[in-house]
């Protein structure tokens, strides 16, 4: 693809994307569902930063999210700070978690560190539910009501969400895309090409490797407090759950394309309104259908295509081209 | 005696890591349904879950064929995030399915021996765990004869140890992945049926088992059987104390970071050899 005709594509986007809300009722259904998306991409986005150029597969970053959730959560009900500041103690402690699982992970590869990451997503959670008098425990902890505005981050509307889930989800894609033109964009790749080699030619690929898990993480982390502030109640079970977040967002950044900086967009765009879908149209007739739904279809895309949604598109588009 | 059961429910995992280098992260779903087998059996024909064991490994068996038929095979060759996401979706399948298929209650089976206990001196053992150790042992010593005299476990053992090799001396190694997959997730769904017992079974009850089964193998060492016997042994000794020294939900937090830390430090496993 020429340059100008991706910028293009990109501004195009850009354009509808902050237009569309505009189309639909402000505190409508459809409104909730794209913020959903755009929350969902930013952090398969974040997760991307470890799992895609890096190449490795982490399933435990709901550890991260539910720490940024509790994070500021708590610094709100407990001190009465804002959720603005909040964030940023959130995102250290995010951060600093994924240092300290680092540290002992970060000379597993493929399997294993799949393995060890996901029993550190499941530490957390026990460890919140365990611990009640800090995050109440399995019963769960809510953001208080106050006056809705922009300063306490509540808002009566869906659509002030969903702008500033836009503006995260463009945040997290620059600091993904500036990773990856940038010098540790290039060692992260070299490790994933060839650890032995890139070690030989002078990169310190623990070091390496630790920094893009410290910034994704602390990634993670924020957006757990968007998400918080955007649900106003969650327990341990739902911000440390493993199929609902760790599985979910490594998902969609699989099925979009992962290691891509449009892989994790085109995969939330894709899967997340297929599964608001499968829920409505089949929750009332029994439970667990929408998510079989969603099993079969994760079996789907990777049985046709192990690279994602981007690489068939790319064949069709070669296909259509040759005839 | 617990780490028994741990065993074989495990040595399915490590069997199908070892002959086909794939985590199998659906493997805790072939237990709940080999539960299931032993519960249907027990609710309609009237049998005892320790006699349908090997009826639930059949099952299975032929189930695992299939999966693998369909979908494993498919994904040997990809790289690791689709194998990991492949078993990923099973699971999520698998487990929804079974939600569809049984309903979310739980189930158990009521047996004559479920409650007795037999006195040996100062000790008290429990009959249905005795009766699931026991089984296990047997199941195991089947495995070992199997893998290590019969030609056919001859062929697996080469076809893991060397593929290409395999291959040359004329061994299928595609029927050979098939069954070792197939073997390896009747073994769990086996271990389901011997401990059904003393549990009871839901869609669900595979959640418990995950972190388990994997702490059992890491432990031993991904791909060695008889790691996953020691595993399984340690595994039942660590949470027999843990049990004692901490609440009940602590119990998997203490799996949880022998795990981390066993992955950490010798992630080859007690007994494996550097891969």
């Amino acid at each position: 693809m020429k340059p100008s005709l991706k910028y293009t594509l990109i501004a195009l986007a850009l354009a509808l994307a902050i237009a569309l809300p505009f189309g639909l009722e402000p505190r409508g259904y459809a409104t909730r569902i794209l913020c959903l998306v755009l929350l969902f991409a930013a952090m398969a986005q974040a997760w991307n930063i470890v799992g895609g150029l890096a190449n490795q597969m982490s399933l435990g970053h709901a550890a991260f999210f539910g720490i940024g959730a509790y994070g500021s959560t708590i610094l709100l009900v407990k001190y009465g700070i804002s959720p603005w500041l909040g964030l940023l103690p959130g995102m250290a402690a995010g951060g600093v978690a994924a240092w300290l699982i680092s540290l002992p992970t970060m000379r597993l590869r493929g399997h294993y560190f799949a393995l060890a990451t996901l029993a550190f997503g499941e530490v957390m959670r026990l460890v919140a539910n365990t611990w009640g008098g800090l995050t109440g425990g399995p019963s769960g902890i809510s953001v208080p009501f106050s006056k809705p505005g922009l300063a306490v981050f509540q808002f009566k509307e869906m659509r002030p969400y969903y702008f500033l889930m836009l503006a995260a989800l463009l945040m997290v894609t620059a600091i993904f895309a500036g990773i990856r033109h940038s010098k540790l964009g290039y060692r992260l790749r070299a490790i994933r090409e060839n650890p032995a080699a890139a070690e030989a030619i002078g990169v310190d690929t623990t070091r390496t490797k630790i920094i893009a898990a410290v910034i994704s993480g602390a990634l993670m982390a924020g957006l757990g407090t968007f998400y918080a502030q955007f649900q106003f109640f969650f327990d341990p079970d739902t911000v440390f759950s493993i199929p609902a977040i760790s599985v979910r967002v490594a998902m969609i950044a699989i099925v979009g394309g992962v290691g891509t900086t449009i892989g994790p967009i085109v995969g939330a765009l894709f899967l997340i309104p297929i599964e608001e879908l499968a829920n409505q149209t089949f929750s009332d007739q029994a439970a667990g259908l929408s998510q079989l739904v969603f099993g079969l279809l994760l079996i789907v895309v990777i049985l046709a295509e192990p690279r994602g949604l981007l690489e068939i598109g790319r064949r069709l588009w070669r296909w259509r081209g040759r005839t | 005696m617990i780490g028994g059961v741990y065993a074989v429910i495990s040595i399915g995992l490590t069997l199908v890591f070892g002959v086909m280098g794939i985590v199998n992260f659906a493997q805790a779903e072939f237990l709940m349904l080999g539960m299931f087998v032993a519960y249907y059996a027990w609710a309609w024909l009237g049998l005892d879950p320790l006699i349908t064991a090997p009826l639930a490994f059949a099952v299975v068996f032929v189930f695992g064929m299939a999966v693998h038929h369909l979908m494993i095979r498919r994904v040997l060759k990809a790289p690791e995030v689709a194998q990991v996401f492949l078993t990923v979706g099973l699971l999520i399948v698998l487990e929804n399915a079974a939600l569809l298929m049984f309903g979310s209650g739980f189930k158990s089976v009521a047996t004559s021996y479920q409650t007795s206990a037999l006195h040996l001196g100062p000790l008290f053992i429990s009959v249905p765990y005795l009766a699931a150790f026991l089984m296990s042992v047997a199941c195991g010593a089947v495995l070992w004869l199997f893998l290590e005299r019969s030609w056919f476990g001859r062929a697996m053992r080469a076809t893991a140890q060397n593929p290409m090799a395999a291959k040359l001396m004329g061994i299928d190694s595609d029927r050979m992945h098939r069954i070792a997959f197939a073997l390896g997730v009747g073994l769990t769904a086996f271990g389901g049926a011997v401990i059904l017992p003393y549990l009871t079974v839901s869609p669900t009850v595979g959640d418990q088992f995950v972190v388990l089964m994997f702490t059992v193998v890491v432990l031993g060492g991904l791909g060695s059987v008889a790691g996953a016997v020691v595993g399984g042994l340690a595994v039942g000794i660590i949470q027999s104390i843990s049990g004692l020294l901490f609440p009940i939900q602590m119990q998997n937090l203490v799996l949880f970071v022998v795990f981390i830390g066993v992955l950490a430090i010798r992630p080859e496993g007690l007994l494996g050899r550097a891969r």
